[in-house]
């Protein structure tokens, strides 16, 4: 049996092919998203290494809780104090105290300098060398007040040097400094993307509000002591409140914050490799079936002269073992080059990488066969099932492929998947459970997969109509074609139909989205102006700002708005806090219960009733907190609040916040002015210096924050097309089948007089017509999901539910059109035909 | 459409002198050792409103004789002609129009479309051609084939005899000059043979068609005209007013 499959395979080589490309992007996509990570998370790890590898221990406040965010948790400085104490234990060489904060460039052309997402940091330059992870590579250190060391990334991308004169924000009004070095970071430019501005020790402890303080001390111990005793040494002159842990462990803690950021990246990746895989099923499952069909006389033979059903069924699995095994190589192979160009493309982006090796582990070699050839075999069971149950007898006769099959049993078990799907969906989405929702969706996919060819002959004609009366015979023949074998054009579909069920429910689920954050935004903020960080993703501004706005004539009331970790009843959350004087003129705050601005002025806290109810926490509730400055200590609830998705749940006045956190960079300024003339241009100019900030009318920053919905639906589109392609090349496949089993009706009708235009006119429209099938059940069945989605997140802040019947019909006519030109090789092999050679076939 | 115009077919051609013709006819398969003289310098002419048989042994060459002929297959040399158009001269366009205007067909097997009702495919030429049906003939053709009420029917729901017929009236409708028929009764029984058979002689004798006709069975070609014979790509001979005897002698000689 073995040579008989490997014979098949070698007969059906094209076909065979197109299914493996299937495979070979999902593989490409698996693990070219492992062997980035894996090697981000490498050179990170290394990276951490390297730059704590000098240091013995570092001294720091206890965290008053650990904070999972991926930020890190938030430690209290300490006291300047410590560090001759520490200087003085028996065996410590060297010993630096050591600040850290914002500081973010500005360029010479005046915009400040962004970093996509990485952190704008400022730190205390070190002058040991044996000390710090920075080295000079130009210039020299940091010494007076006026001097900056800045990271050779950002020197080189905006041509600064030594000697240049550079604008920096800082948390308090931005200042000028001169350039005295250009620093590395080991063996990068930067670090992973963030600028760096080091600062002389007293500056930046100036600048960063921490003046008498350090947030560490680095420590680095004599040769040849015994590094335990001088870790006792240090813990025993340390104060409370204070620790001493080694540097491998700084360099662990960090590592690991950076690796729960790339989990959530590698997840992210992987869920759309996955729906890659599931669709590339689906065109698998039917080129399998299509195969076997045509093969029936031969298997049935294979079946006469002795084999046994279980050889027959092996022989169909192997070789889609094979094909799978073949195609995940060659996604394997594929997956590596993509992991190289995504690292360019990072690049590209300003994120310079440390440079490390690529990290190819036996994980990923195993993910990727696993899951290439597991997809590739049980995509190809039920094909193989199908071909068991040929009898021997059909070698002798004319046993049809595309014969009609009661589809009584499909409708049962199609229907049982589906609803038990929908079931599946519906827990999933209250409870919230993303396993049970993805789960639910397979299973609903599934379901409507076997449904599907209930409907498509009488879908199939009512779309060919059109077509018929436009293109005449040639329509009206793909038409025919496509309602020939109603479950043929289902399974084809089905790829299509997942893809487009997808992108619908993501375009259902954004525009929700998007008109919920307008109206949000509409019945949360009632402030004129709203100042925020320019780039998104930005980690805050200058506390400066809003006494400075405060100052322009016109402006009525300013709110300055603080986020910040705290620990509310157990469990980690945000804590938002504004001022209580201006709440009424700024923020629209609808009260459930309790007082508003008066508790917040009172030092209470106000909660939104969705965290009140599923707290179980009311007016008058006693809630303990945590800070990490302050540490641990209780907060009376004052009042509850209806939603207010800017303000989120947990909510303190100004005065409070400020008192439990260290110098908080204000997330956002709001604004209410007279409305007199020209104070939005004063409130701008008064800004000015801040070229970080963006000063918005409350229109423009809805604007703002549907763009970025919008551009993080265009990314999850971008994500999605992958799948696209490959329900694309599964009707291309189809279409090559049929060409191919039509061989001799095609010429015959060229034999009559059918031109080559004709003949491509006629697969064209049963491409469109396969195409529109799975597009229209996908866009239905998609706009249901985005709607159960939509609802299932109304707590969540998802208000509105919009269906967008524009983007939805540009997907059925964008559907229409992927569909033509699937047809364009078919349809032109299908011309190219040898009218002989095709009547002389048999 | 036009293009067969502009390349010098006319429609109302004079109805004496050959429907079609050969001019020394050479088609050789493979090449070098291997090479196979399918049609070995072949001449004939196959004449205006006659039924015409072309018979001879397998491998005779008799079939690559009417591809051709009929532009299905484009000959090493000489020339053919449908009327006075010479086909070598056609590009595919040319062809598929010429097949489709000018020439019907009738083959062994599978001669009509599945996806298709028989009066669908009947009237396929004139639908690919965009050109309206004579209803009058159509109605004709079909209640002298005997398949008025089988119309509606999708092929695998026709007898094969009833496909063959369905085949002959979609040749015929067109009023081609000229209609090709291979082994049309090849799979037929023998009553349903002699039906179609009649019929074709009819349609030649009561309508004036021009039918060539491929066979190996000499019972068919005693319905014909004219008998051609060929053997090794070259004509051999030919006999008028055929019976089956003088046809089964004729083919004895030829060693068929």
């Amino acid at each position: 049996m073995w040579k008989v499959t490997v014979s098949g395979l070698l007969a059906h080589k094209l076909r065979l092919a197109l299914t493996a490309v299937a495979i070979v992007l999902g593989v490409t996509f698996i693990s070219g998203t492992l062997v980035l990570t894996d090697t981000l998370r490498s050179t990170f790890t290394s990276l951490f290494s390297n730059i704590y590898q000098n240091i013995d221990f570092e001294v720091r406040g206890t965290a008053a809780f650990t904070d999972s965010s991926g930020i890190g948790s938030v430690r209290k400085a300490i006291p300047e104090s410590i560090l001759p104490k520490v200087r003085q234990v028996h065996g410590v060489s060297i010993a630096e105290g050591t600040v850290t904060g914002y500081a973010q460039f500005v360029a010479p052309d005046g915009k400040a300098v962004t970093t996509g997402g990485a952190p704008t940091i400022g730190v205390s330059f070190d002058t040991h060398r044996q000390i710090s992870a920075l080295q000079l590579s130009d210039g020299t250190a940091p010494t007076s007040p006026e001097d900056v060391a800045m990271d050779r990334a950002t020197a080189t991308k905006y041509h600064f040097a030594v000697g240049d004169r550079v604008k920096i924000l800082l948390i308090g009004p931005p200042q000028t400094f001169t350039i005295s070095g250009i620093v590395r970071f080991g063996s990068a430019d930067n670090l992973a993307g963030a600028t760096l501005a080091a600062f002389a020790t007293p500056t930046a402890q100036h600048i960063f509000g921490l003046d008498g303080k350090f947030d560490a001390i680095d420590v680095v111990t004599s040769p040849g002591v015994d590094k335990a005793a001088v870790r006792q040494g240090i813990a025993r002159v340390l104060p409370a409140g204070t620790e001493v842990v080694t540097g491998q462990t700084v360099a662990d803690e960090q590592s690991s914050a950076i690796n729960q950021a790339l989990g959530f990246f590698s997840t992210a990746l992987l869920v759309f490799a996955f729906i890659a895989l599931f669709v590339g099923g689906f065109t698998i499952f039917n080129t399998f079936s299509i195969i076997v069909g045509q093969r029936t006389r031969e298997l049935a033979l294979l079946r006469i002269v002795g084999a046994s059903r279980r050889q027959v069924f092996r022989s169909v699995l192997l070789e889609a073992a094979l094909v799978g095994l073949i195609a995940s190589l060659i996604g394997l192979g594929l997956g590596v080059l993509a992991a190289v160009g995504l690292e360019a493309l990072l690049k590209a982006f300003g994120i310079t990488l440390p440079t490390g090796p690529l990290v190819f582990q036996g994980r990923t070699v195993v993910a990727a066969l696993v899951v290439g050839v597991g997809v590739t075999v049980v995509s190809a069971v039920s094909p193989a099932r199908r071909a068991v149950r040929i009898p021997p007898v059909a070698a002798l006769g004319d046993h049809r492929s595309d014969q009609v099959e009661s589809l009584g049993r499909r409708v049962i078990i199609g229907s049982v998947i589906g609803i038990l799907g929908i079931a599946l969906l519906a827990i999933g989405l209250t409870q919230p459970a993303i396993e049970l929702v993805g789960v639910g969706a397979v299973a609903v996919f599934l379901g409507i997969g076997m449904l599907a060819p209930v409907v498509a002959r009488p879908m199939s004609s009512m779309l060919g109509r059109p077509l018929a009366a436009l293109f005449g015979i040639s329509g009206k023949l793909g038409r025919e074609n496509s309602m020939r074998s109603p479950r043929r054009t289902a399974q084809t579909s089905s790829a299509l139909m997942v893809g487009l069920a997808l992108v619908s429910t993501i375009a259902v689920f954004g525009a929700s989205l998007s008109k919920s954050a307008t109206s949000s935004v509409d019945n949360a903020i009632s402030a004129d102006a709203i100042i925020s960080p320019s780039t998104l993703g930005a980690f805050g501004f200058s506390a400066a700002v809003g006494p400075a706005v405060a100052k322009v004539p016109g402006v009525t009331s300013v709110s300055t708005v603080y986020n910040g970790r705290f620990v509310a009843a157990g469990k980690v959350s945000t804590l938002t806090a504004v001022s209580a004087k201006d709440l009424a003129q700024t923020v629209i705050l609808r009260m459930d219960s309790g007082a508003g601005p008066a508790a917040l002025a009172a030092g209470e806290l106000l909660i939104d009733t969705t965290t009140a109810n599923a707290r179980h926490l009311g007016v008058g509730s006693v809630v303990p907190v945590t800070f990490a400055l302050t540490g641990r200590s209780t907060m009376r609830v004052g009042g509850v609040f209806k939603p207010n998705t800017p303000l989120g749940s947990y909510l303190a006045g100004d005065s409070f916040f400020l008192q439990h956190f260290a110098n908080p960079l204000p997330a956002a300024v709001l604004v209410r002015t007279s409305g007199a003339p020209g104070t939005e241009a004063a409130i701008v100019k008064a800004v000015e210096v801040y070229p970080n900030l963006k000063v918005q009318t409350r229109a423009e920053f809805q604007k703002t924050q549907q763009a970025q919905i919008n551009q993080l639906l265009g990314l999850i589109y971008v994500l999605l097309a992958l799948a696209i392609v490959i329900a694309l090349i599964g009707i291309v496949n189809t279409l090559m089948l049929s060409v191919f089993e039509r061989t001799h009706e095609i010429g015959l009708l060229r034999a009559v007089g059918m031109r080559r235009r004709q003949v491509r006119s006629m697969i064209r429209s049963e491409s469109v017509i396969l195409s529109l099938f799975g597009a229209i059940i996908g866009v239905l069945v998609g706009t249901g999901l985005g709607v159960a989605l939509a609802i299932s997140l109304k707590q969540q802040g998802i208000t509105d539910v919009v269906v967008p019947i524009s983007s939805l019909v540009v997907f059925l006519v964008l559907s229409g059109l992927l569909g033509l030109t699937a047809a364009t090789w078919p349809a032109r092999r299908a011309a190219r035909l040898d009218v002989l050679a095709a009547i002389a076939t048999e | 459409m036009t293009s067969i115009e502009a390349q010098g077919i006319e429609p109302g051609a004079p109805p004496s002198g050959a429907a079609a013709r050969a001019v020394d006819l050479c088609k050789t398969y493979g090449k070098g050792d291997a090479a196979v003289r399918a049609l070995d310098g072949i001449s004939v002419e196959f004449e205006r409103g006659r039924f015409t048989a072309v018979m001879g042994p397998s491998g005779s060459g008799k079939s690559t004789l009417m591809h051709c002929m009929a532009g299905l297959d484009s000959p090493t040399s000489g020339q053919a002609f449908v009327g006075d158009q010479e086909i070598g001269q056609l590009d595919d366009a040319g062809l598929t129009q010429l097949r489709r205007d000018r020439i019907g067909f009738v083959f062994q097997s599978f001669n009509l479309v599945p996806t298709l009702t028989a009066a669908e495919n009947i009237t396929l030429p004139a639908d690919l051609a965009g050109k309206p049906v004579d209803k009058e003939w159509f109605d004709f053709l079909v209640g002298q084939l005997g398949i008025a009420d089988r119309l509606d029917h999708r092929p695998s729901e026709l007898s094969g005899g009833q496909q063959q017929r369905a085949a002959c009236a979609r040749a015929l409708i067109g009023r081609p000059d000229l209609i090709f028929a291979d082994e049309p009764t090849g799979n037929l029984d023998s009553n349903a043979s002699g039906e179609m058979l009649a019929f074709l002689r009819r349609s030649v004798t009561e309508f004036g068609q021009s039918i060539v006709m491929v066979t190996h069975d000499p019972r068919g070609a005693a319905h014909a005209d004219r008998v051609v014979f060929l053997a090794d790509g070259k004509l051999v001979d030919e006999l008028l007013a055929p019976t089956a005897d003088t046809v089964l002698e004729q083919m004895k000689n030829l060693g068929g």
